[in-house]
């Protein structure tokens, strides 16, 4: 691995990095942010990263963060809209919600990249406790899609859960 | 301790073991108990799939619980607005993946799980809310759960000492408990350590007393120490080690035996650390520090006849000296 000269690699990328960032976002003061958290993360995880393509490794980690704060934005978003559809006296504090807006939004990403199926099955079984069967008739498919489904969700979370055993 | 703690499974025996847990889950079935138990005992790596299988479930739904009303609704909506989003402007799927996966890998699971956790070699202490304080060990990840009934301490992995508070604040008298994946426990006054292996979970209790939640309970007092399955509870000997002297950096034994020894400083370090059979039953008493298990090991070469080969700085072996 060549040695990492993180100055350089920002002198080289960084107006790059951001124009980059300001063509997929709304605006450019997200896209500076956005371009010094990557740099960070790089430079906090230096041995972690192989950089032999500075351009593709910057433009994967930014567009990690970019998903992230899409993630945040798209749960508040739907979080409030679901807020209206409770009664009054169900309705949390404030403080609750905001806890349950960062609780949801590590379940967020822990579901991230599971196929739409396969998320919509395991959140039938996790968040409204129901059966196999109930969720078949739910989705309208085969009692072994679900079970394969809800399987393929847990495989997931497997991987996440003890990925550190695959480093050693 | 024999098992390295960085085993790694494989992905066919890990999807059987989920497929055993779904099967399970859809009823009660006695005979399909029996088979799936016979499939945990056909392999030693069948057991640890299953048991990591249901301990990952059990943590996942401690977290799905705590969700308040209306918010599966608002995880749905928001994975597929996002879907939508990243297709529009990322356009790339592929690429994205590993993005994510980074940013997932370092921050998402940890937090999820255990709202209190050490990584390997750390130690931490916790002072809690009713007075109690708590010293997580080497790798441990545990969950509080305080509410108006019980002050409930949920492990996870890993060893902790508790030195029981008082809870002043309390209305009522509330009870501290402590539940491993085995038993549950409950402390009476008192300073106690209860560690999580693989197979059984281990009890000591230094001061006061505790009681093992089970049938009958069973009252375990200061000096004892009890190994807990599901099934039993049996008193063990005085251990080689000071099952304590960890929360102060430290181990200390009263001769013990060096692969036990060896076991016990691999909890500390990553990758492999292991020792020769002829050199396993030398035995050993004196205070070491956590705090360097790398100048431990050499100090152990200056005491002992054996010698230390580093083949990397994660793959170690104690050998006779030669």
């Amino acid at each position: 691995m060549p040695p990492l000269d993180p100055d350089a690699l920002y002198r080289e990328h960084h107006t790059w990095l951001q124009r980059w960032l300001r063509s997929r976002l709304d605006n450019s003061a997200d896209a500076a942010d956005l371009a010094q958290d990557t740099f960070i993360r790089i430079l906090l995880h230096r041995n972690r990263y192989e950089i032999q393509a500075p351009r593709a490794l910057l433009r994967s980690i930014a567009s990690g963060l970019m998903v992230d704060r899409w993630r945040r934005a798209e749960l508040e978003r739907a979080w409030q809209e679901s807020l209206l559809h409770l009664a009054p006296h169900e309705t949390p504090s404030p403080e609750t919600r905001e806890m349950a807006l960062q609780l949801l939004e590590r379940i967020a990403s822990l579901l991230d990249g599971l196929r739409p199926r396969v998320r919509q099955a395991f959140l039938l079984a996790q968040c409204e406790g129901l059966t196999h069967p109930q969720i078949a008739e739910r989705m309208g498919i085969s009692l072994r899609s679900v079970e394969r489904y809800v399987g393929e969700a847990l495989f997931h979370c497997y991987q996440l859960r003890y990925a550190d055993d695959l480093d050693g | 301790m024999t098992t390295p703690p960085s085993e790694k499974l494989d992905p066919r025996i890990v999807k059987q073991a989920i497929a055993w847990h779904l099967r399970l889950q859809a009823g009660d079935d006695s005979e399909l108990q029996r088979q799936c138990e016979h499939w945990r005992g056909r392999h030693a790596s069948h057991e640890r799939a299953w048991q990591r299988v249901c301990d990952m479930q059990r943590e996942l739904g401690s977290e799905f619980d705590a969700l308040p009303k209306g918010a599966a609704d608002a995880l749905e909506t928001s994975a597929r607005r996002l879907q939508r989003r990243r297709t529009l402007k990322l356009l790339c799927l592929g690429l994205l993946g590993t993005g994510a996966t980074w940013t997932t890998r370092e921050s998402l699971w940890q937090p999820l799980l255990a709202r209190h956790r050490t990584g390997t070699g750390e130690r931490r202490r916790l002072r809690l809310e009713d007075g109690t304080e708590l010293h997580l060990n080497t790798d441990t990840a545990l969950d509080l759960h305080f509410d108006a009934e019980q002050r409930l301490i949920h492990l996870y992995h890993g060893e902790i000492l508790v030195v029981s508070g008082a809870d002043p604040g309390a209305p009522s008298r509330r009870p501290l408990r402590v539940r491993t994946r085995h038993r549950r426990f409950q402390a009476i006054g008192t300073r106690f350590i209860v560690r999580l292996n693989e197979d059984a979970t281990l009890l000591s209790v230094e001061q006061g007393a505790v009681a093992i939640d089970a049938i009958p309970p069973q009252r375990v007092e200061t000096g004892q120490r009890y190994r807990v399955t599901q099934d039993e509870a049996t008193l063990l000997a005085p251990p080689a080690m000071d099952p304590s002297a960890w929360s102060q950096g430290l181990i200390v034994t009263r001769d013990m035996r060096l692969a036990d020894f060896i076991a016990e400083i691999s909890r500390y370090r990553t990758g492999y650390l292991g020792c020769a059979d002829s050199v396993a039953d030398l035995r050993l008493s004196g205070v070491y520090r956590l705090e360097d298990t790398d100048q431990l090991l050499t100090l152990l070469a200056r005491t002992l006849p054996v010698d230390i080969h580093y083949r990397t700085r994660w793959w170690v072996r104690v050998e006779p000296r030669g």
